[in-house]
């Protein structure tokens, strides 16, 4: 049966879809509702105040652990989009589409603590082989390559953010037709010009997606920082180190509650402006393609 | 003159086919780095996990060597029952998320409009734009004994107890896992059915098809390989995930990545190497039988 032929059927399920992602919002709006309450988390009375906000930036363990998360996120978006650029025109061209799209996505579906675990392993033998090589050469500058610190974290970091900026890439260059490029080429540009003056502008909504994605998987992560981090905190690792020991203070509240307003308006901000975009593009298409309905 | 430079149309200049210069092929080379890249710091990782499984354990890390003992740890203990029992909680996650999140994924593809659909897939991403560890945390004080839940329940009269199994128990776990994982099901079934034409929908309607049979006989079978995909997503990531059981989950809540995690505060990397082995080969077995059974390629099918 039709939706539509039951209008009140298909209300109910959009009215489901959307109790869905109430629920799967619900931790986050608790986090925003606790970070107003004056007697902090677990209180029996509820008061409303916004001081924690004026705290946050006050809050130096909080602050130098964002510095460093920013620092993080930066660089491995940065590093990121243009491989994973690189990578969807790679899989556009290349025939073992197979081999690309699992090499790719595959760190999709390795949990991330026992990725985390063997990436740890991996770096530590890795470093005492290079200090093996460098003592064996008398040399030292190979000693820290590999030694768990920021370098480190941003790999792993890399490995978490790439099959997302890949894939929204890819998406977003399923639309593009090929066919632009060799024209462009057999007038005479050079394969960066193509690409630069044809293929991006089409492609940049997704590009810019796929960075808004990765600065904001950078901040939120957890699992392969802490273990690949070295010596020191990030944003996570230090709400985590608080709830597990003394329980998190009201200014990390409302700097969650922060990051993740910053965080979900990046993102609604992107949805709204696309759907404009393409309701702009519609609108011009229009008249173009059917002439006959186009006002007079 | 050559067919290359012979246009034959209007005058207009003559067109040569483009060659690749010296300096176009060299830097063609950068379409490889990330390829490179994912095998020197994703596939040789995962691939060593195996032979730092084998190496002896010393004090404080280990030394290259051959024995079975990591193994002997994970499968004569009770980590063994542990990691099957998570994987029976783990398909129950899988099952869970399918019977909530799919219909979603169908009902997005036939009854949205086209223009919006990815919008509309694109709001299960909101969730995932907040840390992981606060939501997880955060669900504590709404499923606890005087939680949002239970007290919701009792102010409407459905229960005359609070329900204590909602966290710190496997059920607990299940519940952390659907709410951290059921949209990946709404995603990679959402891409499977726009491989499938509008049309087929309308087509079972005219030919008189009831939801059930529509259901079980079209779409369930041209989205398998999405299903499939989401699927391992949850079931892999449930049975990995060390946060969820140690925060929703009681004392006897282990998971493999709870394993790998203690294995490795505790210094035992063997053992966590060991662990690591036995998820890729897991992994790996899913993937395999998936993609002999799915043609797992088919949900990339529109970005081809």
């Amino acid at each position: 049966m039709d939706d539509y032929a039951n209008i009140w059927l298909h209300r109910a399920k959009w009215a489901y879809l959307l109790l869905i992602v109430a629920t799967l919002m619900s931790p986050v709006f608790y986090v925003m509702y606790i970070s107003f309450n004056e007697n902090g988390f677990g209180a029996a009375e509820y008061e409303f105040t916004t001081r924690w906000y004026g705290l946050i930036f006050s809050d130096g363990q909080l602050m130098a652990a964002l510095r460093w998360t920013l620092g993080l996120a930066v660089t491995t978006t940065l590093l990121t989009i243009p491989m994973a650029l690189l990578a969807a025109k790679f899989y556009k061209a290349t025939r073992a589409k197979v081999a690309v799209v699992f090499l790719l996505l595959a760190p999709l579906f390795v949990a991330p603590d026992i990725l985390s675990a063997a990436l740890l392993v991996f770096f530590k033998n890795v470093n005492l082989s290079f200090q093996w090589l460098g003592d064996a050469a008398g040399v030292t500058f190979m000693d820290s390559w590999f030694r768990l610190g920021f370098g480190t974290t941003v790999i792993g970091l890399i490995i978490y953010t790439i099959p997302y900026a890949f894939v929204v890439i890819l998406i977003t260059m399923g639309r593009y037709n090929k066919e632009q490029t060799e024209a462009a080429r057999a007038c005479g540009a050079t394969g960066w010009r193509a690409f630069w003056d044809i293929e991006f502008p089409q492609i940049r909504a997704g590009v810019f997606s796929a960075s808004a994605f990765t600065v904001i998987l950078c901040f939120n992560e957890y699992t392969r920082t802490s273990l690949l981090k070295g010596g020191f905190d990030t944003f996570t690792t230090v709400l985590v180190s608080q709830m597990l020991n003394e329980g998190m203070s009201e200014q990390s509240y409302a700097m969650s509650s922060f990051v993740s307003v910053i965080a979900i308006a990046l993102i609604g901000g992107i949805i709204v402006f696309t759907l404009l975009r393409s309701e702009a593009a519609a609108r011009k298409a229009q008249p173009v393609a059917e002439p006959n309905t186009a006002p007079a | 003159m050559t067919a290359s430079t012979d246009t034959g149309l209007d005058g207009l200049p003559p067109v040569e086919p483009f060659r690749p210069t010296l300096r176009e092929r060299v830097s063609g080379w950068a379409f490889y780095i990330p390829i490179v890249f994912m095998v020197l710091f994703f596939a040789l990782p995962m691939a060593l996990t195996v032979v730092f499984s084998v190496f002896e354990r010393t004090m404080f890390w280990m030394e290259p060597g051959f024995t079975l003992l990591a193994y002997e740890n994970f499968f004569f203990s009770a980590r063994l029952e542990n990691f099957l029992a998570s994987m029976g909680y783990s398909l129950i996650s899988v099952v869970v998320s399918f019977c909530l999140g799919f219909p979603i994924a169908v009902f997005v593809r036939k009854s949205v409009p086209q223009a919006a659909q990815h919008r509309v897939v694109l709001l299960f991403i909101l969730p995932f734009m907040v840390s992981e560890i606060i939501r997880i945390f955060a669900l504590r004080p709404v499923l606890q004994r005087n939680g949002l839940v239970n007290e919701t329940l009792l102010s409407l009269g459905l229960i005359d107890e609070p329900i204590t199994a909602l966290l710190y128990t496997h059920t607990g776990v299940i519940i952390g896992e659907v709410l951290s994982f059921m949209p990946f099901i709404v995603f990679s079934g959402f891409l499977a059915m726009e491989a499938v034409p509008k049309y087929i929908f309308e087509v079972c309607d005219d030919l008189g098809a009831g939801p059930v049979r529509r259901f079980t006989d079209v779409i369930l079978p041209l989205a398998a390989p999405g299903i499939f995909a989401g699927a391992v997503f949850i079931f892999v990531n449930g049975i990995g995930v060390a946060l969820i059981p140690n925060i929703m989950g009681g004392p006897g809540a282990v998971n493999a990545g709870l394993i790998a995690t203690q294995a490795i505060t505790a210094l035992d990397f063997p053992l966590a190497m060991a662990v690591s082995a036995i998820m890729m080969a897991t992994l790996m077995g899913l993937l395999y039988v998936g993609h002999k059974l799915f043609d797992l390629t088919k949900i990339l099918a529109p970005m081809n």
